[in-house]
C-alpha cells in the first residue's frame, strides 16, 4: 500500500544515497524557534501572565500565605 | 591518664614566688607547664598554664590574674580572679582552691558568653562539673561540621565522673532549652527544643556499660523530607568495648506505634552499623503513613494517598546494608483517591532478604478501582531481592474474575518491568454496564491476553479483550498503556466490532429505532487522560442477508450529530408520513487527530464536502448525507450525548 | 511627539505582523487534552507556588524543574508539604515535556523541550525569584 509520493521519495532517497556512496544521514531538527513559543504561550498560561497582572496578584497572595 | 606525675621547683625571687609544675595529673585533666607566681599572701599572683588536657579536649595559653591570692598549708586559692583563654574565654570571674598535694581543688567560672560552671576535684578520684545555662551555639563554634548548623539554646546539667579501684563511674543528667539549628538551605533544622538527658557509664576494666534516657519534651524539627514534633523518648543502654559501641536495647516511644525497638552494634571508627535490629510493634498506619511513608515514597501524591489498618516491621541490618525484613500487616487499607484505586483490608507478611528468595502471603479482602468492585483474594507471591513473581493471582470482579498467571516483575532504577499473562474469566454485561452507569446490556466480557510486557513507564498487552454483546462482538486488541499512574497517562488500542444488533444498539443508547447489524473498526485508538486524541473509526452495515430499515427518529439523531451546519435529504411532505424507511447501507467514518474529527461516509464527494451516511432502498426509501466534514471532537461526543439523554418524542414535521 | 506615537503604532502593528508570520510559519502541537491537563493542574499550583518563588524559598533549575533551595523561610511545619508540592509540580513539568514531544511525533524531541522551556522558566522568572545558571543560584 505504498503511495506514489513514498515511491518518489524513496526513489529520491535511494539515488541521493548511491550518489553520496551510502553516506546518508537523515536529520530531523528540532523546532528550536517553535518550541521557544509553544514553550512561552503555555508559560503564560501556567504564571496567568496574559493579564499583566501577575505582580499584583502574587504579592497579595502572599500576604495570605503568611 | 594513669600514671600521676607532680613535679614542682620553688624558686625565690625579688617580686616574691614563683611555683613552677613541670606536670600536673589528675585522672580527669592533666595540667602542663603550670606557673604559679605569688606575691605573698593576699596579695595579687597569677597563674599560667602552658596547656590544659581534660577529657581528649587541649586548651592552650591559659592565664589567670588573681587580686588576691592565698596560699596557706599547701593550698593555693584565689578569690575574683580573671580567667582568660585567647579565642574561647574572654573575660571571666573565677574562684578558685588548689591543693597540688592531694590533686584536688575546686573552681567556679561565669561569663557572660559562657553562664556559670562549677568544678570539684576530691582527692579521691571524684569529679564533679555543674553547668548552668552553657549556651550551645558558643561551644558548637569550635566543632567545625556541627558549627556549620548554626546550633543555638542552653545547657544547663550536672556531670560526675567518680573512680574506685579500678571502677569508673561517669553520671550526666541535664537538660537543653531553646534548642535549635538549621542547615544553610533549611532542610535539616529544629526549633524551640527541650530535652532532658540523662546518661550514666560504668567501667571496671575497658569495657564501658551504659543506659540513657532522653525526653524530648518541646519544640520541632525538619529533617528532610520528615517533620517531626516532640513527643518522644528514648531510653537505651549498651556497652562499649574495643572500639564498638553496643547498642543491647533501645526503646523509642513514637505517637502511633505501641513499641519500636532497637538493637545494634556500631563501628566508632567507621561510624558503620555493623549489625543492627529495628521492631515495630502495631504501628498505626492512618497516622504513620502520611508522616513518613508518603514523604519518602511518593511526596507528588501525598495529597491523594489515604492509609488504615496496623503494621508490624523488623528489620536487620548487616555492614551498613539492609539485609531483610519482614511487614505485617493486620487490616491495612490502601487508596489513590486521584485514580479512584483502593485495597484493603489486607492481611499477612511480606518477608523481604537481600539474597535469596522469600514468600509473600497477602490476603486481600477487597478493592475498587473507578466503580469496579472488587472482591477478596489471595496474593501468593515470591519475591527475590528486586523482583517479584507470582504463580497466579485471582481477582473476582463482579460475576467474573482477573487472573494474572505467571507474573515476573522486576524493579530497575527507574521503574518495574517483566512479563505476564492476563485473563478475563466472563463477566455478564449486564452486572458491568449496572456498575459502571451505562444503560443496561446483555452479553458477557472475556479476555485472554496471554503476554503481558511491562517495561518502565509502559504496560503492553497480546491477545484480545472481547465483549459479546448485541449479538455480534466486539475484541479489543494491541492494547498499551504508557505512564498508567504518571500525571498524563496514554492507552492505546484496536477495537473490532462484528455484526452488531442495531435494533438493541438503538434501544440500548435511546437512538430511535434501527434494524439491520453493523461491523465497526476502531483503529490506532489513543486515549490520552482517558480521552481519545486519534483513532480511525469507521462503521458499515455487516454483509448478509437481514431486515434493513430506520426510523424517522433515529434519521434526525443521526441529522442532530451534524450539527446545525448539516443538511438532511429528507424529503419533506410524503416522507414525514412514514414512521420508518428502508436502507441499503449505513456507512459512517471518523478519522480523529487532536481534537477534530474528519467524518465521511459510504460514499464521499469531496469536492462539495458531502458524504452519504444512510443510503436508502426499498420503499419508502431515502438518503442521509451529511455536509459538514470537519467536526470538533468535543462538540460531537456532548451531541451523542444530548441525543441520547433526550428521551423526547421525535418531532415530526 | 504625534510623530512618535505613530512610529510606535507602526512598530506595533510590524512586530504583530511578524509575530503573526511566525505563527504560521511553524507551531508545535500544543492543543492536546494531555497538555491542556497538565497545564491546568500546573496553573493551579502556581497560587500555591509563587508566593515560595518570591520568597526565595524555591527556585528554578537549570534542568526545567523547581527545587526547594531555601526551606528556612517556610514555617517547618509546612516545609514536607512544599516538598510534595516540588515533587507533583516537577512530576508534571516531566510529563509535560514528553507530552509536547509525543503530541508532535517525536518522542526523542523530550530532552529538547525541557531544555527549551527550562530556559524559557527562567528567563521569564519575575524579579526577585531565585534561578540556576552555570554559575549557581542567582537572584533575578
Amino acid at each position: 500500500m505504498m503511495s506514489m509520493n513514498a515511491r518518489l521519495v524513496l526513489g529520491t532517497a535511494t539515488a541521493l544515497a548511491i550518489a553520496t556512496a551510502g553516506c546518508v544521514t537523515i536529520n530531523i531538527y528540532f523546532p528550536a524557534a517553535a518550541a521557544e513559543k509553544a514553550a512561552d504561550r503555555i508559560i503564560d498560561e501556567v504564571w496567568q501572565l496574559r493579564e499583566g497582572q501577575a505582580g499584583p496578584a502574587e504579592a497579595k497572595t502572599e500576604e495570605e500565605a503568611k | 591518664m594513669l600514671g600521676i606525675a607532680c613535679t614542682a621547683s620553688l624558686a625565690a625571687g625579688a617580686g616574691g614566688l614563683m611555683l613552677e609544675f613541670g606536670r600536673l595529673a589528675h585522672p580527669a585533666v592533666v595540667l602542663d607547664g603550670l606557673s604559679v607566681r605569688l606575691g605573698g599572701t593576699g596579695l595579687p599572683g597569677a597563674i599560667r598554664v602552658g596547656r590544659l588536657t581534660a577529657a581528649g579536649h587541649v586548651i592552650d595559653d591559659l592565664s589567670f590574674a588573681c587580686p588576691k591570692l592565698g596560699i596557706s598549708g599547701g593550698i593555693v586559692s584565689c578569690k575574683d580572679a580573671r580567667l582568660v583563654i585567647p579565642g574561647v574565654i574572654d573575660d571571666a570571674r573565677v574562684d578558685l582552691t588548689v591543693n597540688p598535694e592531694t590533686r584536688s581543688g575546686s573552681i567556679t567560672a561565669q561569663s557572660a558568653h559562657w553562664g556559670r560552671f562549677e568544678a570539684r576535684l576530691s582527692p579521691d578520684g571524684t569529679a564533679e562539673v555543674r553547668l548552668h545555662e552553657l549556651p550551645i551555639g558558643a561551644l558548637a563554634k569550635h566543632f567545625p561540621v556541627i558549627g556549620d548548623f548554626g546550633p543555638g539554646g542552653f545547657f544547663s546539667g550536672r556531670l560526675s565522673y567518680h573512680r574506685h579501684e579500678s571502677e569508673q563511674v561517669i553520671a550526666l543528667e541535664g537538660a537543653v532549652a531553646a534548642g535549635r539549628f538549621s542547615s544553610a538551605d533549611g532542610l535539616q533544622a529544629a526549633e524551640h527544643l527541650q530535652l532532658s538527658i540523662n546518661l550514666g557509664a560504668r567501667s571496671s576494666g575497658p569495657a564501658w556499660a551504659w543506659h540513657t534516657r532522653m525526653d524530648w519534651t518541646a519544640g520541632e524539627a525538619y529533617l528532610h523530607p520528615l517533620y517531626f514534633t516532640a513527643g518522644p523518648s528514648l531510653s537505651a543502654r549498651g556497652r562499649v568495648e574495643s572500639g564498638r559501641v553496643f547498642l543491647e536495647h533501645a526503646a523509642l516511644t513514637l505517637e502511633g506505634v505501641e513499641a519500636l525497638e532497637l538493637s545494634a552494634e556500631i563501628d566508632i571508627e567507621t561510624a558503620q552499623i555493623a549489625r543492627g535490629v529495628i521492631t515495630v510493634e502495631r504501628g498505626d498506619l492512618a497516622q504513620l503513613g502520611p508522616r513518613f511513608i508518603t514523604p519518602v515514597f511518593a511526596p507528588a501524591h501525598a495529597e491523594s494517598i489515604r492509609f488504615a489498618g496496623l503494621f508490624n516491621f523488623k528489620a536487620l541490618i548487616a555492614e551498613g546494608a539492609l539485609e531483610a525484613f519482614e511487614l505485617s500487616l493486620e487490616q491495612a487499607g490502601f487508596s489513590l483517591t486521584d485514580s479512584a484505586l483502593s485495597f484493603g483490608p489486607v492481611s499477612g507478611v511480606v518477608p523481604w532478604r537481600a539474597a535469596g528468595e522469600t514468600r509473600v502471603a497477602l490476603q486481600v479482602d477487597g478493592g475498587r478501582w473507578q466503580k469496579l468492585e472488587l472482591g477478596p483474594f489471595a496474593l501468593d507471591a515470591l519475591l527475590d531481592g528486586p523482583r517479584f513473581r507470582a504463580h497466579e493471582i485471582s481477582i473476582p470482579i463482579l460475576d467474573g474474575r482477573l487472573l494474572l498467571s505467571d507474573l515476573d516483575l522486576g524493579r530497575q532504577g527507574t521503574g518495574w518491568s517483566g512479563r505476564g499473562g492476563v485473563v478475563i474469566e466472563p463477566i455478564s454485561m449486564k452486572v458491568l454496564t449496572e456498575a459502571v452507569g451505562l444503560p443496561p446490556m446483555s452479553g458477557v466480557l472475556s479476555a485472554s491476553m496471554p503476554s503481558l510486557n511491562v517495561r518502565p513507564g509502559e504496560i503492553a498487552l497480546e491477545g484480545a479483550l472481547v465483549i459479546s454483546v448485541f449479538d455480534g462482538y466486539l475484541q479489543v486488541t494491541g492494547l498499551q498503556v504508557l505512564e498508567p499512574f504518571g500525571s498524563a497517562p496514554h492507552l492505546f488500542g484496536d477495537i473490532e466490532a462484528r455484526n452488531l444488533d442495531l435494533f438493541q444498539l438503538t434501544e440500548t443508547f435511546s437512538f430511535g429505532s434501527m434494524t439491520g447489524f453493523i461491523d465497526a473498526d476502531v483503529l490506532g485508538l489513543e486515549l490520552a487522560h482517558w480521552t481519545p486524541v486519534r483513532f480511525d473509526a469507521a462503521l458499515r452495515s455487516s454483509a448478509g442477508d437481514y431486515r434493513r430499515r430506520i426510523s424517522q427518529r433515529a434519521v434526525e439523531n443521526i441529522g442532530a450529530l451534524g450539527g446545525p451546519g448539516a443538511a438532511l435529504a429528507i424529503q419533506r411532505g410524503f416522507l414525514s408520513f412514514f414512521d420508518s424507511f428502508g436502507y441499503r447501507t449505513i456507512g459512517l467514518s471518523c478519522k480523529l487527530r487532536g481534537d477534530v474529527c474528519v467524518m465521511g461516509g459510504i460514499v464521499v464527494k469531496p469536492d462539495e464536502g458531502a458524504f452519504t451516511i444512510v443510503q436508502g432502498g426499498g420503499v419508502p426509501a431515502l438518503n442521509v448525507i451529511g455536509y459538514n466534514r470537519r467536526v470538533d471532537w468535543v462538540e460531537l461526543v456532548d451531541r451523542i450525548k444530548r441525543v441520547v439523554e433526550s428521551n423526547a418524542a421525535p418531532v415530526i414535521e | 511627539m504625534k510623530l512618535m506615537i505613530m512610529l510606535r503604532q507602526v512598530f506595533v502593528m510590524v512586530a504583530l505582523a511578524l509575530s503573526a508570520f511566525a505563527f504560521a510559519q511553524g507551531n508545535l502541537e500544543i492543543n492536546t487534552p494531555a497538555i491542556s491537563a497538565l497545564q491546568k493542574s500546573m496553573q493551579q499550583r502556581h497560587a500555591q507556588l509563587a508566593p515560595l518563588y518570591a520568597s526565595g524559598a524555591l527556585g528554578l533549575t537549570a534542568d526545567g524543574n523547581v527545587a526547594l533551595r531555601d526551606a528556612s523561610g517556610v514555617p517547618m511545619a509546612q516545609r514536607g508539604q512544599v516538598n510534595a508540592l516540588v515533587a507533583a509540580e516537577n512530576a508534571d513539568r516531566a510529563a509535560l515535556y514528553r507530552e509536547i514531544a509525543r503530541a508532535n511525533g517525536h518522542p526523542e524531541w523530550e530532552a529538547e523541550v525541557r531544555n527549551t522551556f527550562a530556559q524559557r522558566w527562567v528567563e521569564r522568572a519575575q524579579p526577585g525569584w531565585w534561578v540556576q545558571g552555570a554559575g549557581g543560584w542567582t537572584v533575578r
